[in-house]
């Protein structure tokens, strides 16, 4: 390498440069189609190493951009995922609710609740729509499964409802196959958590069956006739021969309640907003079978257990004993105390001996 | 091994290290209008220490490539670096050849001389003409001059630069 003061301006080097020149010259001023072409077959031979170098880089950044943008994917996934479950309750309530607003002839206005942290926010929820949306106090609130309650508080923007937890709850009612009417209140204990309604008034002649829809009746002006207040479940008490008090299980449950809807005025039959024909009636009774046979199965279940305890207890007494004589059975002493009783198999369960070892079994 | 054999291979070792950096590293680096141009800065090397015939051949080689690779005017490339790596190398006779911050002004300068020959070229002009010599040119032309003093600071005994000038 030649140093600067060695360096010589020769005529090499002009020459050099002046041909370097006219070449970029001629480039430059070359029709577009050479140019292009000339870098294309540049790329595709001598630069074919340094592009391979460059589209490496390019996908290791490309590679860091995406991995980043997964990973923030799947953060972003897993955070919604843990909302998942209930997004999918509420959206089913929606749809409901949705189907239920479309039966509805009279007039309506969507409500979202505003639950809060206190003890008491079954028996009153406060609503997000008010008096400026047309809700007025005693228009009665109802969730897709049937009757929450009734308005007892409108302000501009917000309202409070009175659901059928609340102590001073009523509700005139009639059982779907009308032979038997009444008034729908909180159970007595229902203060202390029971949670349920009572089926108040029903003359003793009328003889409700479980699992019977109880609907408002329309009576009183409140509520309109042919909402599910609940399902009669059993007979709560009996009253000097002359009432019977249901219990029932009500048909909306105001703690799962985030959407409903207030019924304003002119209020409509909604015996068809809500169908209480046949099949529905059918549907709930086949739900309260569905339930007697599962109880029926789980009887079953626990007999059968204890009878396999009791042979497994006869068995290790056989074991803990003398070897028993094979030819003949010792007889039970006098004072011996009876073998435990085996329950007798019931709902088609094959018959046990109740030793499912055999003595040579128990010899061994 | 001749000493002028080995400056030869070390200035090789050099130079290619940096054609490696310019298309492994400087793709992905944060901005790719700013970051130093190492392609340039080996060209400035590599002239500051050549006759300006070889200067111009190497100019003329890098500019292929940048018209090969970058589709805007064939030539343009070639012409801006042919110039700038001839006049490189006769400056180099002018002004002190070990000095570090000479070294590092003429990377600066012949980056802004390159960007001005190659925009009139390439054709076009007004605002973005402007914006591109006024802003980005002089931002890459400080970051390639800083990275041709890290190199020539760590290869100082390579490139025989004199730091207590």
């Amino acid at each position: 390498m030649a140093s600067a003061s060695e360096r010589s301006y020769t005529r090499r080097d002009t020459v050099m440069f002046v041909a370097c020149l006219v070449l970029s010259l001629v480039g430059l001023f070359s029709p577009a189609a050479w140019g292009l072409s000339i870098a294309a077959s540049l790329r595709e031979t001598v630069l074919a190493p340094l592009v391979w170098l460059q589209a490496r880089a390019e996908e290791g950044k490309t590679s860091r951009v995406r991995f980043r943008a997964i990973t923030a994917q799947r953060d972003s996934a897993s955070y919604l995922a843990q909302g998942l479950p209930s997004l999918v309750a509420e959206n089913e309530r929606l749809r409901q609710l949705l189907a239920l607003s479309r039966r509805l002839s009279g007039p309506y206005v969507p409500a979202e609740v505003l639950h809060q942290a206190q003890a008491t926010d079954g028996r009153t929820l406060l609503l997000s729509a008010g008096s400026r949306d047309g809700i007025s106090v005693f228009d009665p609130v109802v969730a897709p499964e049937g009757l929450l309650g009734v308005v007892l508080n409108a302000s501009e923007r917000t309202s409070i409802l009175m659901t059928w937890a609340h102590p001073e709850f009523r509700v005139s009612a009639f059982t779907v196959t009308g032979n038997a009417a009444g008034v729908v209140a909180p159970s007595l204990a229902a203060t202390g958590g029971d949670g349920s309604l009572e089926f108040r008034g029903v003359p003793y002649r009328d003889s409700v069956p479980v699992g019977t829809l109880v609907l408002s009746s329309g009576l009183g002006g409140v509520y309109p006739k042919g909402i599910p207040v609940g399902t009669v479940t059993g007979i709560v008490r009996e009253q000097a021969g002359w009432e019977r008090v249901y219990r029932l299980l009500p048909a909306a449950n105001p703690g799962s309640a985030a959407h409903v809807l207030v019924l304003v005025p002119p209020k409509a039959d909604l015996s068809r907003a809500f169908p209480t024909d046949s099949a529905l009636r059918a549907e709930r009774l086949d739900s309260l079978n569905r339930l007697r046979v599962a109880d029926s199965v789980a009887r079953t279940a626990r007999l059968a257990k204890a009878r396999r305890a009791d042979s497994l207890a006869a068995q290790r007494r056989d074991t803990t004993r003398a070897r028993p004589r094979r030819a003949v059975p010792a007889p039970p002493p006098p004072g011996a105390a009876p073998p435990p009783a085996v329950p007798a198999p019931s709902d088609g369960a094959p018959p046990s001996s109740g030793l499912p070892f055999s003595a040579g079994d128990s010899a061994r | 091994m001749i000493p002028a054999r080995a400056n030869r291979i070390q200035l090789g070792v050099v130079l290619l290290l940096l054609v490696v950096l310019h298309f492994y590293v400087r793709p992905r680096l944060w901005a790719p209008r700013a970051s130093p141009d190492f392609l340039f800065v080996a060209l400035m090397l590599f002239a500051m220490r050549s006759p300006p015939g070889a200067a111009a051949l190497a100019g003329f080689a890098v500019g292929l490539i940048g018209d090969a690779l970058t589709p805007a005017r064939f030539g343009a490339a070639a012409l801006a670096h042919t110039i700038v790596g001839y006049v490189g190398s006769w400056a180099r006779a002018v002004f002190f050849a070990d000095n570090l911050l000479v070294n590092a002004a003429f990377v600066a300068g012949g980056l802004w001389v390159r960007d001005c020959i190659l925009l009139a070229a390439s054709g076009g002009g007004g605002k973005s003409l402007f914006t591109e010599l006024a802003v980005y040119s002089p931002l890459q032309a400080i970051t390639s001059a800083l990275f041709a003093l890290i190199v020539l600071v760590v290869f100082r005994e390579w490139f025989s630069i004199r730091l207590d000038a």
